[in-house]
Formats: structure tokens, sequence, C-alpha cells
């Protein structure tokens, strides 16, 4: 039987006799862990309950809406098609503080809603709304909400499997779960609401479902074309158009490789850590290690003994944190989530590529790192262990130092200039902290510098788009279709004298290394009252937003296209509009009427600093006042609001746990050294001069210099992010405020650790000195 | 012969800055010889104690153990030469703070495939009674006996022991010697001792004295006392 190696016997011992660092290295590891395994379980859990509920709840493959109701007789030519029809009305009331709400009957076969809490609504006067919108707004079971003129009694809190996201318009760049909710009633409640302005909607299903994308936009074309035969349609919206349903679908699991990065980051600095304590030992065991190997011990053997601790301990932490991550960290992520969506209830997965990641890539990481430093460490001869000669490098000489300098000044260069690697990791993990710091608190900073921004962009208070049914598009003629473009022609004409005419287009981007874009191109009046920029024939503007975005500076070309359309269109920019809140292209209104062959007379919209009111409501698409535009601002707070904080206090966590380590292993190292002053007869104080003041000053310098590099950094990495993943642009603006807060959050979590270590410093022993080194 | 060394020799440093630390040794030791190695300090006598225990290389020269030669050795097979035939003492304990005197002679005992019973070692150290206690309550002598207990417990061929009695006192210094005089005569290997008390050659077989790399002296020691007899 192989023999056990008694070294073995050490490792608990070891652990405990160091319970503060292995302590700190504990809980950074199990938060860190926990976190990054609820996280991945969440998701999967989230991602699996999201796609599940396509078919679980009969999510609809499209809806248009119609003018008047469908007649049997139109449905049945429409369901010739190969779909099935599923007529899905709603009545839209206004709640307290603007607030929309969308009701519809309890739906029974498409589209079904998941109850997340108490019951559906039975009787008269009775909703179960969304239960997002409801934390939101503060609404629970039980609560009473007054929508237009009645009192409802919330029975349950449900979520609409086609309103994952709340989208009140497919059109909308964001969705508002403050200002817009859904709800059901039952159908006798919604037949007396119904009364009053229902909204015909329909949903469809594909009998035989598209095989890819492609055939289900010509499918879905084909179709819109057929019902525009059979009704008047006011808007038409197939499933890959619908943001409702497809943004969650998108932006689940977008956050995945970041969270995964930052983890192995993580685990890549504890385990720099673990080596540099690791190194320590060896130098303080140095004889041990020497008379161990001039006996016979392999460095096989001897690397084996000290990987034991940080394995054992990233081990633990594993199973402890992802025990934590299945059940605490999970709900939390969970709730996260149903902060951001609306989605329907989860069943959590068992999550085997979580496992791996927080689990078994962790300890490959940390055997790996702690490998490489003590293969190189165990290279040196029992000889060079036995004389205390453990530097790898050649003797060097002392860096000179001008003695002109005071001798503690001298002293303390000293004692930076040995200790030079372990201020570089001190520096890594400074930077690294502060940078997921600055993550957390920079959020609040960029909404409110883009609120602001959007006060001062507006052109003016209101900006009607129009919206031209979808009846009368295309390049069919008929006396029907010219009697409805009539009478569209006068709905969308205001005697208004503020207002003022603009013409629109929407066109798509066509970069691959950016998220595709709806483009807004503004055809304004040469003379604008409004867009404060004289515009010739030929000028073509890009908004800033626009310019940021996609890199793009007067003289550049850009090409975009026609959404469902391989139509290209390309444009030479001429100049850049400063305007941060959107993406858009100006031009003069003949201009873009010309390009876009819309007719010379043709306009989209109005600019105006009141309310229009004689426009016919029905042809408004969307009306642009600054509550419309900070949409994302107040989506982005509720969603993102306890994910900063948890960040934030994540990152004071490896901050402390970085500078305590690291700056408890100079003191170790020194032990002997602080040992042999006091005996010399030097003050606590003179040498916390000595000792502590060096690392004081690192780890200011540090802050002081990591704070512009991780700035330009997180810029980067934020509008990479934008770039990739979101649609819009957030500029980042940084107020000095913000790093002012880091540093003094810094400087007081360093103080915390200061004090400990100067507590340590006075329990370092003077005997010390004196005895065996071991 | 069991230990055979011929004209090793051994320098550092190149050109200008080159040392000649040993000039050419030979030494014939028989098993179970309790050999000293005397000399002034940078006389070489640790330095050819390192190249016998097989963690330093000599610059030029041959060793032979029980027939083997080590200087073709590469690392791994000295480390294996030394665990199979070697045990060391030096005049740090070097002992591991978190194990206690069992454990650190345990430590010892793994590296043979039989090793010496460890209670009869612990007894004839004198800490049978210490056994679990960590080396920080122990007195420097026993510190030194349990570094001893660790040696030897693999009962090696050959005991090095270097300034094994320097950081001791004058009985506790007596005391070592007597172990280590016990341990040459109860488990028969081969003792290597490098020493700067004079002493201690009266209780060797063979007394070696060094200087500037050479051996000036090397008696056959036929009236040898008991460590018990030692006065200085």
């Amino acid at each position: 039987m192989k023999k056990k190696n008694p070294l073995r016997k050490r490792i608990l011992r070891e652990i405990y006799g160091d319970k503060g660092k292995y302590l700190v290295i504990f809980v950074l590891m199990i938060a860190t862990i926990s976190f990054i395994s609820g996280y991945l379980v969440a998701d999967g859990s989230m991602i699996a309950a999201y796609n599940e509920s396509f078919e679980k709840y009969h999510i609809e493959d499209g809806h248009f809406l119609t003018e008047e109701s469908l007649e049997k007789t139109a449905r049945s030519r429409i369901e010739k098609e190969g779909v099935t029809i599923s007529p899905l009305p709603y009545v839209e009331r206004r709640a307290k503080k603007d607030i929309t709400i969308r009701i519809y009957a309890m739906r029974e076969t498409m589209n079904r809603a998941c109850l997340m809490k108490g019951a559906f609504p039975k009787k008269k006067g009775e909703i179960a709304i969304d239960r997002m919108f409801a934390d939101n707004n503060h609404l629970k079971v039980g609560s009473r909400l007054r929508i237009g003129n009645r009192n409802y009694y919330i029975t349950g809190l449900v979520a609409l499997s086609d309103y994952s996201s709340l989208f009140e318009n497919s059109n909308d760049s964001m969705f508002d779960a403050i200002k817009f909710g859904v709800g059901v009633v039952d159908k006798a409640t919604f037949s007396q609401l119904s009364k009053d302005k229902l909204t015909y909607c329909y949903t469809w299903s594909w009998n035989r479902k598209p095989k890819d994308e492609k055939e289900e936009k010509e499918w879905s074309e084909r179709l819109m074309k057929v019902v525009n035969t059979q009704a008047e349609l006011t808007d038409y919206v197939p499933r890959f158009q619908n943001q409702a349903i497809r943004f969650t679908g998108e932006d689940l699991g977008g956050d995945r490789a970041m969270m995964i990065v930052l983890f192995y980051i993580i685990m890549v600095i504890l385990a720099f850590v673990f080596a540099l304590t690791t190194s320590n030992t060896i130098e303080k065991e140095a004889g041990v290690i020497g008379t161990l190997k001039a006996s016979g011990f392999t460095n096989r053997e001897l690397i084996g003994h000290y990987l034991v601790a940080p394995v054992l301990v990233t081990l633990i932490s594993a199973a402890i944190g992802n025990l934590l991550g299945y059940t605490l960290l999970k709900e939390v992520c969970v709730a996260m989530y149903y902060g951001s969506y609306s989605l329907p209830t989860y069943v959590t997965i068992w999550n085997g590529e979580a496992f791996v990641l927080t689990t078994i890539v962790p300890i490959v990481m940390m055997v790996v790192i702690n490998l490489l430093i003590l293969g190189r460490k165990m290279r040196l001869s029992p000889l060079q262990f036995l004389r205390r000669e453990i530097s790898l490098k050649k003797k060097k000489k002392a860096v000179s130092l001008t003695p002109t300098l005071p001798f503690f000044t001298r002293f303390r260069m000293r004692v930076v200039l040995q200790n030079r690697f372990h201020y570089l990791v001190l520096f890594l993990g400074i930077s690294i902290s502060y940078l997921l710091l600055l993550f957390g608190m920079m959020l609040p900073s960029i909404l409110e510098h883009y609120q602001e921004q959007i006060h001062t962009n507006m052109f003016c208070k209101y900006q009607y788009l129009l919206k031209m049914p979808p009846s009368l598009t295309g390049d069919d003629f008929s006396m029907d279709k010219l009697v409805k473009y009539m009478r569209f022609s006068e709905g969308v004409e205001t005697e208004n004298k503020q207002a003022e005419k603009f013409s629109a287009y929407t066109l798509q981007t066509d970069d691959a290394d950016v998220m595709k874009e709806e483009i807004l191109f503004y055809g304004i009046e040469p003379d604008s009252r409004y867009v404060k920029r004289k515009l010739s024939d030929k000028d073509v503007y890009v908004s800033s937003a626009y310019a940021d975005k996609f890199r793009l500076k007067p003289g550049d070309t850009i090409r975009l296209k026609e959404k469902y359309e391989d139509t290209t269109y390309t444009f030479k920019v001429t100049g850049i509009l400063d305007y941060d809140t959107g993406l858009y292209v100006f031009m003069t209104r003949s201009h873009l009427n010309e390009v876009f062959d819309l007719g010379s007379e043709m306009f989209g919209g109005y600019f105006s600093n009141e309310k229009l009111t004689d426009l016919d409501e029905k042809y408004i698409g969307s009306i642009l006042d600054e509550d419309a535009l900070s949409k994302i601002c107040r989506q982005l707070k509720v969603s993102m609001g306890e994910l900063m904080y948890l960040v934030d206090g994540f990152a004071m966590l490896i901050f402390v746990v970085m500078i305590y380590l690291l700056s408890k292993t100079i003191i170790e190292k020194n032990a002997q050294s602080i040992s042999m002053a006091k005996i010399l007869g030097y003050s606590g104080g003179e040498i916390a001069r000595l000792y502590i003041l060096p690392t004081s000053i690192m780890v200011i310098g540090s802050m002081v210099v990591a704070l512009p590099i991780i700035s330009i950094a997180i810029k980067e990495i934020w509008y990479t992010m934008l770039r990739q993943k979101m649609k819009g642009w957030l500029p980042v603006c940084l107020d000095g405020e913000v790093y002012a807060q880091m540093l003094a959050l810094g400087i007081i979590a360093y103080g915390l650790v200061a004090a400990l270590q100067l507590r340590k410093l006075k329990k370092v022993p003077m005997d010390l000195a004196l005895k065996n080194a071991e | 012969m069991f230990l055979e060394l011929k004209q090793i020799k051994k320098h550092f440093g190149e050109g200008n800055s080159r040392v000649d630390v040993l000039k050419g040794i030979d030494l014939n030791l028989e098993k179970g010889d309790f050999c000293v190695l005397l000399g002034p300090s940078g006389s070489g006598k640790s330095t050819l104690l390192n190249i016998v225990g097989g963690i330093d290389r000599a610059s030029a020269g041959s060793i032979i153990i029980d027939g083997q030669q080590t200087e073709q050795m590469n690392d791994k097979q000295l480390t294996l030469y030394r665990r199979n035939h070697l045990g060391y003492v030096f005049q740090m304990y070097n002992l591991i703070p978190n194990l206690t005197v069992q454990e650190n002679i345990e430590v010892g005992a793994y590296l043979s495939e039989k090793p010496l019973p460890l209670e009869d070692l612990l007894k004839t150290l004198g800490l049978y009674e210490h056994r679990k206690k960590l080396p920080n309550q122990l007195s420097g002598g026993q510190q030194q006996r349990c570094a001893i207990g660790r040696a030897i417990v693999k009962n090696p061929d050959i005991l090095l022991c270097d300034e094994p009695t320097g950081a001791l006192d004058y009985t506790t210094s007596k005391e070592i010697l007597k172990l280590i005089e016990t341990v040459n005569q109860k488990y028969g290997n081969t003792v290597l001792m490098v020493t700067h008390n004079d002493a201690i050659r009266l209780m060797a077989d063979r007394v070696l004295r060094l200087r500037d790399g050479r051996i000036r002296e090397n008696i056959r020691n036929t009236e040898k006392i008991t460590a018990e007899e030692l006065e200085w």
C-alpha cells in the first residue's frame, strides 16, 4: 500500500494557523463562485422558461390590428393562407400618473397568461396585472387600482406570454414597465369595457411552421397582402418584429460572456495572490524545504504538498459557492431577471456547464498558476534552500539610492523595491475592483446625464410621428385605397401654427460588427424653427450619438438598408449634429422625399411646442415628448439598480481582500526585519512608517493611477457593449463626484485594512529575529 | 570500502574570482565508521559534506557509495540516492513547526521502505514523553534530538551531521553527541560529522582535519572515548 505523506497533516493546521488570510480568500471565492454559479443557473433556467413558454402558452406567430372587427368570411379567407386566426382584442385605459394599462379578456388559447401569484379574475371588477408592472408600481395582490373611471381589485399577478418585455409599441427603442402595463379581466368585465373604444387585435399562428426566418418573412409579407384585402389594417406585427416577445430572448444570456470573463479575471488574481502567499511561505520555510530535499523528498512531493492548500480552499469554496449559488444567489439573480423582464414561472435546471465553469475551471486555474510559480521555486537546489538563497534571479546589485534622501525615505523605497511584484498584483487587484466599482457607480451618472441631454437636445416639446396604415402601402391602386388615402391625408393635417412638418423614413444599419439598428431619417425644412442647423439640399448630417456609435466622421460613407428588403442606400456624411440621445440622420425634407421617392409633399410628422389636438389619433404612430424619451432611463434604473448595488458591494469586497492579503504578505515577509527593528529600539510608530506607509503610498498611488486607466477602459467596455448588444446610445459622462466617491471609498477601505495591519505589526514578537527562522 | 572519495575538487567562480575550496580530497570509510571532519572556517569541510550528501556537486573527482558512483547522477537520481542512503542533521533544526515531534519523525519515515520502529526510536531519542508536542514547546536540545530522529528513522547508510551541536550549550551538546554515538552503535550507520569542536575527535573512529581545501591529518583513532567521557 502506498504510504501517505505525513506532510498532509499540516495542511489543515496551516489553514487554521493563518485563518485570517484563508478566511478572506474563502469569503471572496465563495462570493464570486456563488454569484457566478447563481447567475449561470438562473440564466439557464430563465432561458429555458422563456423558450418553453412559446409552446406552453401558445405564443402567437404574429398579430395585426384592424380598424373594424373582422368578418367571419374575411377571417376564413385569411386562414386559407395556412394560418389560424384568434381574436385578442384589448382596451387601453389610463391609471394614475400617466400610466397606461392595456386590458385583455382572459386568454384561453393563444398567448396564455402564466399566473405568478394569487388567482385569475373571475368576477366583475377583478383584474390580474403584469407582475413586473405591479412590482414597479408597488401594487400587490389585494391592492385596489383605479383604471379609467373604475376601481379594480387585483386578484393576481401574471406574466402574459406575449409581453415578456413590456413594449407598448414594437417601434419603441425601450420598453417602459413603469408607465405601461398589461392586465386581464374576466369576459363579462371585458365586454363592458369594450363598449368604448376597442382595439381589434388578431393573432395568427402558422399551421405549418416556416422552415427558417427568411421563409417566415416571405410568408408574413404574403399574409399581410391578403389581410389588407380583407380588412383595414392599422398595424401588422409578425413575431420576428415583435419586440415585446423577442427582446427578452435576445437579451437573456447576453451578459454571460462578460460575467464569465470577469469571474476568470478574479480567479486568476486570486490564484496569483495564493501563489504569492505560498511563495512567501516557501521563503519562510526555506530551511525546512532544504532539509526535506536533502533527505530525499522529490520536487513533485513538495510541489504537491504546497498545492494542496490552494486547491483545497478552491474546492471547498466551489462546493459552498455552488450550494449558495443554487439556493440563495440563484434567487437573487432570478429576482434581477424578474426585475427586468416579465417572465413566466421557472424550474431550476441543473446546469452542468455552470458546475464545470465554477468548480473545475477555477481549480485548474489555481493548479496551473501555482504550479508555474512553485515549479520555478522548487527547481532550486537543497543547498540554495538551506542557505536561503531563494531568489530565482541572479544576485543583482542593490539599486543605488542617493544618500541625500532621508534614511526613512530610502528604507521605504527599499521595501517597495523588495516587494515590487506584490505591489504589481496589488495594482491589478485595485484596478479590477475599481473597474467593477466604477461600473456600478457610473450608471446613475450616465442616466442623469442622459436625462439632461434629453432635455437640452429636444427640438421641441412634442414630436408627432405619423403612422400610415399598412393598407395604404404597396404599389397596387384601387378606388378603395384612394379613398382611404384621402381620409388619411385629411386626418394628418393640423391648423396649429406651432406645428412644423418633417419627413421621416427608417432604414436599418448593415454593419456586421454592430447590432442592427434602426436609423430614423428626418427631412426638415431648410429654415426650420426647431432644428437649429441650416442644411443645404445635399447635406446629410448624422446625430452625434449615431456618429459615436458607428465611429463616423464627416466625409465617411454610410450604408443602410430597408429593414425587410435588400434595397440599400449609401450617403456621404457632410456633418455631425450635436444630439446625444438618438440615432438620426438629418437632411432637408425635399432631399429626403426625393431620395426615398416619397413625393415632394410627403411628410411623416410634426415638430411642435404645443400639443396637436386636431390630428386623427389613429394616424399618430407615437408622440415623442420628454417623458417618452426618458423610458430608457426609467427602465434601466429599475432593472439594473439592484445589480449595481451588488456590483458595488462585490467590488469593495475584492478591494478590501486584495489589499488585506497583499499588505499582510508584505508584513509577514518582513517579520524578521520588523522584529529586529523592535529589538534595535524602533518605536511602533517608526516601524509603521517604515512598513505600513510604503503600502499606504502604493495603495493610494495605485488608486490614483488606476482611475484614469480604468476610466478609459470602462468607456471602451461600455461602448463595445452598447455597439454589440444594445440599441440606442448612452454616452458615458462621469462626474468628478464619482471619482471622488471612489477615492474616498478606497481610502476608507484601506484605512480598515491598515488598522488591522497595524495590529498585526504590533504582534510581531521581538524574539523572532533571535530564534530559528522556522 | 563503503564510502570512497577520489580526488574531490571544488571551486567557485572563474578567472580572477576563482576560489578553490577543495583541492583533491581522497577518503575511504568503512560501514559503521564514525568520522569527524575538523577544520577552521572556510577550510571546505561543509562543502565536502554537502558533496558527499549529493546536495552539491564536485568540480572534479568521484564519489562511490556502496559501489554506486554519484558524480554522473542527474538531479532525479541524486534525490533517490539521498532518499535511500542518507540522513541529514544540520545546526539549524529545520523542524516543521506545525507538526508534532512524532509527525516530524514520520516525515523521515515516509522516505524509507523499512523505517525503524517509531516507538523504539522515540524512546532512544528520549522524546517519547514529548512525542505529541510541537517544536516550539521543546528546548533546543530536544528539537535537535527530533531532527536526528527524522534523519535516522529511515535507517540511512550514512548520517551526515553539519555542526549538530553548534547552537547548543555544553550539557545539551553532550547529550546530542551521546545520542549520535548510540545511534551509530545501535543501527550501525556510517556517521560523517562536521564540527568546530576539537574535543569531539576523541569519540570518533576516524578524524580528518582540513585546511585550505586539503586533508592535513587523517588518523584512525584507536583509543577513542565515549561521548559521556568527553570534556571541553
